[in-house]
């Protein structure tokens, strides 16, 4: 996947949309324009949602209530193969699914918040492939063969990580609706850099917005937690 | 003033307690952190159907007919509302003088606002909605819904508004109505404006201006709507759920008790939640309609433009200085962009935070074919205060005063006629210029520096209320000794939940670990006046205590409860400060760095210090004033809606748009507490977090003065408007 880029306009940074790498079969050559809509570069016309293909392996959740509807006519679908939280999904999904919808509308996972579905605030990031990625933006057909991490997997054995402990006792999550994303951002920050500088947390977490601008409280939480050990990565 | 008033104006020093006071994270710290948190997207209910709303596409326009047969045909759909199926009043959406909790202003008014409007009044207001058995379909039939509107003129600029010919968006015109249905301004004067001016030995006159701010939770808005015969629950973001079950009751045409509340967590606050929406409505009657229960969900562009945010103004100003720099006469003319609804007063504060007893004010909230004005964090005051604190640090300058003394001549102070609970503004400011360095920052020669990147400081105080009055608590003991309190609190952020825990434990003198809170939901809790208005700690806090009180008085007379047992207290204090203003007081100094050469200007210290009372949990208040400290430079520098003159149509919607802070906008805010308790609220504690948001622009803006010698007068301050002045 794609690298976060951070573009400057008018002294506000904010992070790339971000783009499928060059192996994802499907819409490669769409991702990288950023004048395309959402709904046009993620593609898919309207017909009903169909959740088909019960889980062949894993121990997928059953489709979340309310979702099923059998009236429409069907839209197109493809197999893939999932990891989500360490446990394997083999799965039809519809082509037009975002993986956020995914995640939130088929398999329960509620942790990763839509804040704008358009790749502006981050709300949405999850990790693919230990890279953290807005999921409003990446379609589930992408994450064939991936490994992603939601804010539910970074707890292991009962006990939260690190990280998650520093943001508790830093007063990180104020409203608490960017939190997630955040989490996931700092996590795979704190992967790639164990001990990582305020300004070095600020460029890494730049795409992940938060309107109640706790943004010292999470950079001291962060660097917190990179001087706690074992850092705060995903497991 | 005498030694007891002295005394009695400070406050008293505040002693060490148990719990109040300490650090305690909060008590949902770990679903906040573990996405286990239930916001009002996350709930899912069986057999439930997804709702879009078809929005306006025009600033101003009737709607001739609206055909929704194609719509209704597509496979999937389930309902569909129009202002024909459903004319329902939304009552907390226009309101007779703005007056927010008042029954009889929502009734009284004339301009009233409906759930789908006919004429429509502004791009993004409501006119259908769907239910479909998902998202999908939802969206695809509002497009198979076709209206023919007939398009009227359009009016953008609140000034142009009032002008004669200007399009008519209510038959009186486009002055907004006050409390009695006539269209005047909203003028008061005190002292003797004239006499003031006449003593004067210069009048300075000028204009400012500030830019409509959208609160931009980050959470959508959305509302979950379950019928059970003749009662809804309804799942919604809302800062209050008891004004937002008697608004939704009121409109529904029900009885408090059919309508249920819910609201477990949700994403931001900041002003704009308290009472109901009109989508709480439309999810209410689709799911009448459909016989199941409905989620309807607002995208983020209908969000932005289908909520409300800060009231853009024009302020003149014309104020009155004696030779000793003594303000001796204040008058404000000031124009409040509305939209097409007054949903809130439209207010503009920050005169009141000086000692001059001669003001004139006229403010003229205005109806324009923008999107609709509604509070945010502290509805009146940064906008007021920007103009007002950029015109008196003007001021200073041309009379040659440091601007800090000028400003210890002129604020507010306890007199015979004025009295606080407790006084500390002055200390605000004195400790805020030793904190900051007052002396080594500023540059007695504005834009004295050679450049091309050059330092100057300014400041800017405020006094905003933090009132007493009535809410409610409940609290349980069972044999296990288990303290469950009932508050009818949302967390929106601040922490509330926890801060209701903290003053339980305190008054009962038990740990934090064996109170429960049960909260958000309006079958299970007592009436709370909400999170908004800075009221939850000091109102609903005091109710903590009193019912705590008394539950102890009950344990002392008949014992712990035993086997099933319970013992309940309950209170709704309605305590007085009997004429005195209680408020709380703050301080900001800021440096800033300014490029000369690109107009970029940089944060480099910023220096905030207030009194809020007793501080009841240290971090969370730091955070509070840290948050709002940067939500205020937002508006200061990059916050505003742009719309094109010639279509009508916003231009900047959404976060790029707005261009909201990032990490890397985000200065270290440094912050420091006076603490006092002034014998009110719980323990003394003060509203802490809605101040915070004030002092940013006006404290930005003389920065900026001071660093480049050229007065910015518009907000946000763009570097586009820095190097048009240095031009």
């Amino acid at each position: 996947m794609g690298k976060k880029r951070t573009d400057l306009e008018d002294g506000v940074s904010r992070r790339a949309f971000p783009i499928p790498r060059s192996e994802d079969t499907l819409h490669e050559d769409e991702g990288g324009d950023r004048d395309l809509t959402r709904r046009g570069f993620l593609g898919g016309a309207g017909a009903a949602l169909v959740v088909a293909g019960a889980p062949k392996l894993g121990s997928s959740k059953p489709p979340s209530a309310g979702a099923v509807e059998q009236e429409a006519p069907a839209v197109p679908q493809t197999a893939i193969r999932i990891t989500v939280n360490g446990i394997e999904h083999r799965v039809d999904v519809e082509d037009r699914w975002t993986l956020n919808e995914f995640l939130r509308d088929h398999i329960g996972l509620m942790g990763s918040k839509i804040g704008c579905n358009r790749g502006e605030c981050g709300a949405c990031t999850v990790l693919v492939d230990g890279e953290p990625m807005f999921s409003c933006s990446t379609l589930a057909v992408w994450a064939d063969g991936r490994d992603i991490v939601t804010v539910e997997g970074l707890e292991s054995d009962g006990a939260v990580s690190p990280l998650q402990q520093a943001f508790m006792d830093h007063n990180a999550a104020q409203c608490g609706f960017c939190t997630s994303g955040q989490l996931m951002t700092a996590t795979a920050l704190l992967v790639s850099n164990p001990r990582p500088t305020s300004d070095e947390v600020r460029q890494a977490m730049v795409g992940n917005l938060c309107r109640c601008s706790n943004y010292n409280a999470m950079v001291e939480a962060v660097v917190a937690a990179a001087g706690t050990s074992g850092s705060g990565g995903a497991q | 003033m005498s030694s007891t008033r002295a005394a009695q104006q400070a406050g008293q020093q505040v002693a060490a307690m148990d719990t109040v006071g300490h650090d305690v994270p909060r008590i949902d710290a770990y679903e906040r952190v573990t996405g286990r948190a239930t916001y009002t997207r996350d709930v899912r209910l069986p057999g439930m159907l997804y709702a879009r709303v078809l929005r306006s596409p025009h600033p101003h326009a009737r709607i001739r007919s609206i055909d929704v047969s194609r719509a209704e045909a597509l496979p999937g759909v389930r309902a569909v509302v129009t202002h024909e199926t459903h004319r329902l009043i939304y009552s907390s959406g226009s309101i007779a003088g703005g007056q927010q909790y008042n029954d009889a202003a929502k009734d009284r008014t004339e301009h009233v606002r409906y759930m789908f409007d006919n004429p429509v009044r502004f791009v993004g207001q409501p006119v259908a909605a769907v239910a479909a058995v998902n998202r999908y379909v939802a969206e695809d039939a509002l497009q198979l819904i076709e209206v023919d509107y007939e398009e009227l003129p359009f009016v953008l600029d609140p000034e142009e508004a009032l002008e004669p010919g200007a399009p008519p968006i209510w038959p009186e015109g486009n002055l907004a109505l006050d409390r009695d249905n006539q269209p005047r301004p909203s003028a008061r004067t005190s002292g003797d404006p004239a006499a003031g001016f006449a003593a004067a030995d210069q009048v300075f006159e000028d204009r400012y201006t500030t830019a409509f701010v959208q609160d931009g939770q980050m959470e959508p808005r959305s509302a979950l709507a379950q019928w059970d015969g003749d009662k809804v629950t309804i799942y919604t973001p809302t800062q209050g759920i008891s004004n937002c079950r008697h608004d939704n009751a009121r409109d529904l045409g029900l009885d408090d008790h059919q309508v249920q509340i819910i609201c477990k967590y949700m994403g931001g606050g900041f002003g704009d939640k308290n009472g109901s929406y009109y989508f709480d409505l439309i999810a209410a009657v689709l799911a009448k309609e459909a016989g199941v229960p409905v989620l309807l969900e607002l995208t983020r562009k209908d969000d932005w433009l289908g909520t409300h945010g800060r009231w853009h103004t024009v302020q003149d100003l014309r104020v009155g200085v004696a030779q000793d720099g003594t303000v001796t006469a204040i008058a404000l003319e000031g124009y409040s962009g509305m939209g097409p609804y007054l949903r809130r007063s439209g207010g503009i504060a920050g005169i009141d935070a000086y000692a001059c007893p001669n003001v004139e004010r006229v403010i003229y909230p205005v109806h324009t074919n923008r999107m609709v004005s509604g509070n945010f964090r502290a509805p009146s005051d940064p906008q007021g205060y920007f103009a007002i604190q950029s015109m008196m640090d003007d001021i200073a300058y041309k009379v040659n005063m440091d601007p800090v003394d000028f400003a210890l001549k002129n604020v507010i102070r306890p007199t015979e006629e004025v009295r606080f609970t407790n006084y500390s503004l002055d200390e605000c400011i004195i400790r805020g210029r030793e904190l900051f360095d007052w002396e080594s920052r500023w540059r007695p020669v504005p834009g004295s520096d050679p450049g091309p990147i050059k330092r100057g400081a300014g400041m800017a105080f405020m006094a905003f209320r933090s009132g007493v009055g009535p809410s409610s608590a409940i609290v349980r003991v069972d044999a296990d000794e288990r303290y469950t309190l009932f508050v009818g609190v949302t967390d929106i952020g601040p922490g509330a939940k926890t801060t209701m825990a903290i003053i339980a434990a305190e008054e009962l003198g038990v740990p934090l670990s064996q109170v429960d809170v049960v909260w958000g939901d309006t079958d299970l809790c007592p009436y709370s006046v909400g999170e908004s208005g800075s009221r939850t700690t000091t109102m609903t806090g005091y109710a903590v205590v009193q019912a705590a009180i008394d539950l102890k008085r009950q344990i002392a007379e008949r014992g712990m409860p035993r086997g099933d047992d319970v013992l309940i207290a309950s209170a709704t204090p309605n305590p007085s400060t009997e004429g005195q203003r209680r408020m709380v007081f703050g301080a900001h100094f800021v440096e800033v760095e300014a490029d000369v050469q690109l107009g970029h200007v940089r944060i480099t210290k910023y220096v905030a210090v207030h009194e809020s009372g007793r501080i009841l949990n240290p971090r969370p208040a730091k955070d509070q004033i840290r948050g709002a400290a940067l939500q205020g430079l937002g508006q200061a520098l990059h916050e505003d809606l742009l719309y094109d003159s010639r279509s009508g149509h916003p231009l900047t919607a959404g976060y790029y748009g707005a261009r909201h802070l990032t990490y890397l906008d985000a200065p270290e805010i440094e912050v420091t507490f006076i603490e006092t308790d002034d014998g009110y609220g719980p323990y003394g504690a003060k509203t802490v977090g809605e101040a915070g948001i004030i002092l940013g622009p006006a404290a930005v803006a003389n920065a900026i003065f001071n660093t480049i010698g050229h007065r910015m007068k518009e907000l946000p301050i763009t570097r586009a408007r820095i190097l048009e002045a240095l031009a």
